[in-house]
């Protein structure tokens, strides 16, 4: 990792985590209001439901982080709290298809099954990601999975 | 191998099988996995086509009802059935939701088989014939509707019913008759309703008619002709729709001599209103075609918004007055026949199966959203009487007092000939004592389960108490799921032989959840 970059502090990010947490509803639910994609009686029947509530985190998700997720590796949350995402190895932006397809999804797969159960095994995916935390080089799971690390940069980006 | 060590092999696995019986949980009755399937004391919810809810072939009567004791118990995976059984010589078979439908052997409770595809049984089951092989059939609160072989308890078929609305609900029993089944059709949108976001409504009720030996549709009637529109917006975006509603959610009534089918709507759940909620259809058995519909109630539209104060609540808001209880095809003393249907605002009309017009009417209590009259009346064809059991239990009620319990009325005219009032006896316990549950007839004697949880048996004659049983307890159950009695409510008790059977439990809309099955019998002694 360079010189102008150093692991991000614990609270920031879980600051920059909860701003997320509250702007990718609020926006998958103005996307839900628009579109109206769970206002028919079709959106219920089998288990539709699930995936549209699904469909609606996704473009929640990439409508307000996509553009900056591609530009400079941040969430809104991530660059309220000045830090960002970059690839573990060479400390470069993180690729976009590494924050989509692998780190953006881990969250739904390992977060999901917790609307179904707040007991047992599937309780305890989400604490073990966390818990990755306290590594000293502050990886958590998704970030280990996705070749990723949160950082803070120190000096300013490369023109 | 020497002959001791072969002497303590055998007590050892004496000794072992005697422990595993011992275990709870592992104490099982043997019986066949075959039931008996010449006599079937039921054609569906009614017990006959007439919907009259006479159980003829019973030996409880007005001078041994007293007599009965409770038999055996199962403990339901759920603690709100709404199920009713269906009885042979030597099985009941029953749905049990999120086990399946079983089939128990009616002298022990032993669970003959299991058919565990129909998850969530809401109905009683009706039954018929293909090719010599007896089929159950029996529908799914969301699930659909299920066709069993009844010797081994395997899926024949099973349809959706989504032919025209995607959110079925199946709530009302169906009915076969020859190789037809007519299944009644309400809708998921009386509570997707209550969701804001929620456009609604746009689905109607219905009642189908599928092939009984492959479940296709053969006719599939909607209750509201017209397609909904688009009456509104809130929210900027949400859209309101109209027409919809008029579910069907009691059982259908079958008129063999005419070929028609009878069966109530519930009310509209949007703006406009229609002429076909709150109303009686007579429609052809052969092509779904209405003869007549007889409305009652105008202009009732609820949802259950209204009850969360949501903004899809109708303005202006309806009594939601349904006709859930079937309605009952009679012969009067004159010669006349008439169809008798009772109403959620305690109304009760007399209507010409001709023509659709009113012969005589009355009314009893104060009803409201949860009856008044709820789920379903019976008539003793004989005695020219029909029995509605009240609730009047305190939602949406109407203006008028409260007046819970059984009425006994002449079929003739609508006259009161005995009421016989509940006493409120709910101090302490989760309950209201109205009869909301469907009730049985027999010779001399009405079952009725009430709300607060006892189980009474009423003289026809004279209104009074025979037998009364609280079933508010905690039971031991034949099946080793751990019991316990809550509110009567739905599709109520049966007698069938010498038995009664009754269902205890109801979690839904506030009253007292429960899971029990409760077979009583009349010992041998006390058999005429």
């Amino acid at each position: 990792m360079s010189a102008a970059l150093q692991s991000s502090h614990m609270g920031r990010r879980l600051v920059a985590t909860a701003i997320d947490f509250v702007l990718v509803p609020l926006v998958s639910f103005l996307v839900m209001l628009v579109s109206g994609v769970m206002e028919s009686a079709d959106a219920y029947a089998g288990n539709q439901i699930w995936l549209r509530g699904i469909g609606l985190g996704v473009a929640g998700y990439l409508l307000i982080n996509g553009w900056l997720l591609h530009r400079r590796g941040q969430t809104v949350g991530k660059m309220v709290m000045g830090i960002m995402i970059v690839d573990a190895t060479s400390g470069d932006k993180a690729s976009l298809w590494r924050l989509i397809l692998i780190r953006a999804l881990f969250f739904p797969l390992l977060y999901l099954p917790l609307l179904f159960s707040f007991v047992g095994f599937w309780a305890l995916l989400p604490l073990l990601d966390q818990a990755f935390i306290l590594r000293s080089d502050r990886r958590c799971l998704h970030d280990l999975a996705a070749g990723t690390a949160v950082v803070t940069r120190v000096a300013p980006l490369p023109a | 191998m020497p002959a001791t060590l072969n002497l303590r092999l055998t007590w050892c696995a004496l000794f072992c099988s005697a422990a595993l019986l011992l275990v709870p949980g592992y104490i099982q009755a043997q019986c066949s996995s075959t039931p008996g399937l010449s006599k079937l004391y039921q054609t569906g919810w009614g017990i006959d086509f007439k919907g009259q809810r006479f159980a003829l072939d019973t030996t409880i009567n007005g001078g041994n009802a007293a007599d009965l004791k409770l038999k055996w118990a199962y403990g339901f995976g759920t603690k709100t059935p709404r199920v009713f059984p269906l009885v042979s010589e030597d099985t009941i078979f029953i749905g049990d939701a999120n086990v399946g439908l079983v089939a128990l052997d009616r002298d022990s409770g032993c669970t003959r088989w299991v058919n565990e595809a129909v998850t969530d049984p809401s109905t009683a089951i009706s039954h018929g014939v293909i090719d010599g092989r007896t089929v159950l059939v029996i529908a799914g609160r969301q699930s659909g509707v299920f066709a069993v072989d009844a010797i081994s308890g395997a899926t024949i078929w099973q349809r959706h019913v989504n032919d025209d609305n995607p959110v079925p609900v199946f709530s009302g029993s169906p009915l076969v008759f020859e190789e037809q089944v007519f299944v009644p059709l309400s809708s998921m949108e009386i509570g997707l309703s209550a969701n804001p976001f929620y456009g609604c409504c746009t689905t109607s009720g219905a009642v189908a008619s599928l092939d009984l030996r492959t479940g296709q549709t053969n006719w599939y009637r909607r209750t509201i002709p017209d397609q909904p529109k688009v009456t509104g917006r809130h929210y900027l975006f949400v859209e309101e729709y109209g027409p919809s509603g008029a579910p069907v959610w009691g059982a259908p009534t079958l008129d063999v001599e005419r070929r028609l089918l009878y069966f109530g709507t519930g009310q509209n759940y949007s703006h406009p209103t229609t002429a076909t909620s709150d109303a009686i259809f007579a429609v052809d058995i052969d092509s779904g075609e209405p003869r007549w519909i007889a409305q009652f109630t105008e202009n009732d539209a609820f949802n259950m918004a209204c009850a969360a104060g949501g903004v899809n609540c109708p303005d202006p808001m309806g009594p939601d007055v349904d006709f859930g209880a079937p309605p009952i095809l009679v012969t009067l003393p004159d010669g006349r026949d008439a169809v008798l249907a009772g109403q959620k605002s305690g109304d009760i009309w007399a209507i010409n199966p001709d023509d659709g017009t009113t012969i005589w009417h009355t009314r009893i209590g104060r009803g409201g959203a949860l009856g008044g009259i709820h789920w379903g009346m019976a008539v003793d064809q004989e005695n020219a009487t029909l029995f509605v059991p009240i609730s009047d239990l305190p939602a949406l009620p109407g203006k008028d007092e409260a007046e819970p319990g059984m009425f006994a009325l002449d079929i003739a005219t609508g006259k009161n000939r005995w009421s016989s009032p509940r006493v409120q006896r709910c101090e302490g316990r989760q309950c209201w004592s109205g009869l909301s549950a469907g009730i049985t007839v027999a010779d001399g004697v009405i079952v009725a389960g009430a709300l607060d949880g006892l189980l009474e048996i009423y003289d026809s004659v004279s209104g009074a108490l025979i037998w009364s049983y609280d079933t508010q307890v905690e039971f031991d159950t034949v099946n080793g799921v751990a019991a316990k009695g809550g509110a009567i409510d739905a599709h109520g008790p049966v007698l069938a032989g010498n038995l009664l059977i009754a269902v205890s439990g109801y979690g839904s809309f506030g009253q007292k959840p429960g899971n029990a099955l409760l077979v009583f019998e009349l010992p041998e002694e006390a058999s005429p």
